[in-house]
């Protein structure tokens, strides 16, 4: 039995043991002291699947498997003044550490306005996906490429040509460069979906518009907590709601994303820049969503001999859930992440810069209680490069909330 | 994959050890397994499963040892009293969503009232009668009134009386149903036929729940905010006046209703200080 596995077990015997030693049912609601004003949530997710050694298909920013993870999440909401909140959530992803997933002050300066500022590690003002809990929202057990999928670019080290960035093509759970750090690390995704930034954020809602700006230290595709990449990423994004149940977001984002140490201390740091845009329809016991994002990244010179100075990449997707019966739900997801080209001496002619990657995931779920879930999925990888060019996930999940 | 299985298999034990075991001690009025679900369901001493339980009233022996009076009895009585609830109440809460950009709005429900109820009830109280219609609404977030208490046939109009989706569901052994998602100015309902306790939820809006409380009978009578209450109409015999609350463990008194009649006063403290 591996490490992982033993792990999984003792968790799982502890929270058996738990609610049978206390002879009553898991709470199903938040905790809440002193009035009110305090209020305490947290989720349990244990996910238990086949092993990724070869393909790194699933794995995250924080060097864990997707498919193959054991999270707890405590979050809570303290409230001393109806104008202020401070929020806050600690992660631990496979029993390590705990770490701040987010801490921040919500303040509304007006009372008769639908306008609140946000101070802290914050939630992403870009994108729909990030902002929505995995647990109770997801439909599939996987993430969407955009926000989990490794690319082969890292903030600490970057190519000196378009053939030291072609060599690491489908080599984002190990990317090395010869500028910078040295040490093989993980690449970066589009936007990360296990991270928050840190900043300030306002959003102001006003009928069926909702509109939110940010300020913050890091990028989409690395958030950080402190800023090492000389400048400041600025976010925003555009909700409407024409009808109850549609909503239509855009979103835009620029910051400089390199660390400086990589980058030339005169001229303008690189920046990553990206839109998005998404959709969400439900009725009945149907939800349907889909979004699109757009990423570029510039580096502090071209990459010879191909004269270009920024590389990019499209992910798009589009995911449902149908509810079958008051327990039971099926959902599914199609996915897909491409990459712009770039000319190397290598090859005969222009390569996409990663290789290029799509995805599959159906998934059926039973609701054991309310705030206990059991799903089943199955996820169909496919890449264009790297040593594993496909590869069939199984796995299975329990999630519990309060 | 050999180890993940394993821990797959692991995973699935876990998840049936989870899933409530039947009889198993639940919270206070929270589930089917309460014992005012069981006294709702079938009369005291009649015993978990017992085939009395779709039998009616001819079957039923009261807790005194004497049968009560039929449909034909003129002579009835009335008891009334308060039922304290001595232990605060605890309001619902969203769950503290992180990702909401919104300072969001709180909350409270104001109506967690009792109900009480009469265990066994006067054979009379199984009367074939018309199906009714009761509305729970669905206002500001909160199902509006909290708590509800009807009778086995009701039907149960949700409106959705809000500027957002809701989405009624409910997992209930006694009557499991989800009426997805519907926009304001509509309505589904549901038909109870079954005795039981029913926690309503939405689907879409955690902090949102309701209590359905479905009687065999009509001899039930859903406290005010005072806590007081007035069930009439009850022949003479010798009963167990059933206090519920979803913050406190049902309590019961035994009661007495004179050959002549009467009003009798029942008090009645539910939790502890």
């Amino acid at each position: 039995m591996s490490g992982y596995a033993r792990r999984l077990l003792l968790a799982l015997a502890w929270i058996a043991t738990a609610r049978v030693a206390a002879a009553q049912p898991l709470p199903d609601g938040p905790i809440r002291a002193f009035d009110g004003r305090v209020v305490v949530g947290g989720e349990v997710t244990a996910t238990a699947g086949t092993l990724d050694r070869d393909a790194y298909f699933n794995y995250t920013d924080y060097e864990h498997n997707a498919l193959r993870m054991m999270r707890f999440g405590v979050s809570g909401v303290y409230r001393p003044a109806a104008w202020l909140a401070l929020v806050g959530e600690v992660r631990s992803e496979d029993f390590n550490h705990p770490r701040p997933y987010a801490a921040y002050a919500r303040v509304r300066p007006w009372r008769d306005r639908a306008f609140d500022v946000e101070i802290g590690r914050i939630p992403p003002a870009f994108g729909a996906f990030g902002r929505r809990p995995y647990g109770t929202d997801n439909p599939v057990v996987g993430y969407p490429l955009a926000y989990q999928y490794l690319t082969s670019l890292r903030t600490d080290a970057i190519p000196a040509t378009a053939d030291d960035l072609l060599r690491m093509r489908a080599r984002g759970w190990r990317a090395s460069y010869p500028i910078g750090s040295q040490t093989p690390a993980p690449g970066i995704p589009l936007v990360s979906g296990f991270r928050w930034d840190t900043g300030v954020q306002a959003r102001w809602t006003t009928g069926p518009v909702e509109l939110s700006g940010a300020v913050t230290n890091g990028t989409l595709s690395n958030p950080r907590l402190g800023d090492d990449n000389g400048g400041k990423q600025v976010s925003g994004r555009m909700a409407l709601t024409p009808a109850v149940g549609f909503v239509v977001g855009v979103s835009a984002a620029r910051g400089a994303w390199l660390s400086r140490t990589v980058t030339p201390s005169s001229g303008a740091a690189p920046t990553q820049r990206a839109l998005g845009a998404d959709v969400e329809y439900s009725r009945d016991h149907w939800i349907v969503r889909a979004e699109a994002i757009w990423s570029r990244w510039s580096f502090p010179t071209a990459l010879g001999p191909s004269n270009t100075d920024s590389v990019g990449a499209i992910a798009s997707w589009a995911e449902g859930r149908y509810r079958v019966t008051p327990r039971i739900f099926v959902a599914g997801r199609v996915d897909r992440l491409g990459f712009s080209t770039l000319q190397g001496t290598a090859a005969g002619g222009p390569r996409s810069w990663d290789a290029p990657v799509r995805r599959i995931e159906g998934a059926v779920g039973y609701y054991l209680e309310r705030h206990v879930v059991l799903r089943g999925t199955v996820q169909r990888n496919w890449r264009d490069g790297g040593r594993v060019t496909d590869h069939t996930y199984v796995s299975a999940q329990l999630t519990y909330w309060f | 994959m050999h180890t993940s299985l394993h821990a797959a298999c692991i995973l699935a034990a876990v998840a049936l050890t989870l899933a409530r075991p039947s009889g198993a001690p639940a919270t206070h009025g929270g589930t089917d397994s309460d014992p005012a679900v069981r006294s709702a369901r079938q009369p005291a001493g009649t015993g978990a499963g017992s085939q009395r339980l779709t039998t009616g009233a001819a079957d039923v022996a009261p807790a005194g040892g004497r049968a009560p009076e039929g449909p034909a009895v003129r002579v009835t009585g009335t008891i009334r009293g308060r039922v304290e609830l001595l232990q605060p109440r605890t309001e619902p809460v969203s769950r503290p969503s992180v990702a909401d950009v919104a300072m969001g709005v709180m909350h409270a429900v104001t109506d967690r009232r009792s109900v009480i109820y009469l265990d066994p009830a006067p054979r009379a109280a199984f009367d074939a009668r018309d199906a009714p219609r009761v509305h729970l609404d669905q206002r500001n977030e909160t199902f509006v009134p909290h708590v509800l208490a009807i009778v086995a046939g009701t039907t149960v109009e949700f409106p959705n009386s809000d500027q957002t989706y809701h989405n009624v569901f409910s997992l209930s052994k006694t009557k499991s149903f989800d009426l997805g998602r519907y926009a304001v100015g509509r309505s589904k309902s549901v038909r109870f036929d079954r005795p039981g306790i029913v926690r309503v939820f939405c689907d879409i809006h955690s902090h949102m729940s309701a209590f359905i409380l479905v009687f065999s009978h009509r001899y039930f009578s859903l406290a005010d905010e005072d806590g007081r209450y007035r069930l009439e109409n009850v022949p003479p015999g010798t009963y167990n006046v059933m206090a519920w609350n979803e913050s406190a463990p049902l309590e019961s008194r035994k009661v007495v209703i004179p050959e002549t009649g009467g009003e009798v006063e029942v008090n009645v403290a539910l939790g502890r200080r």
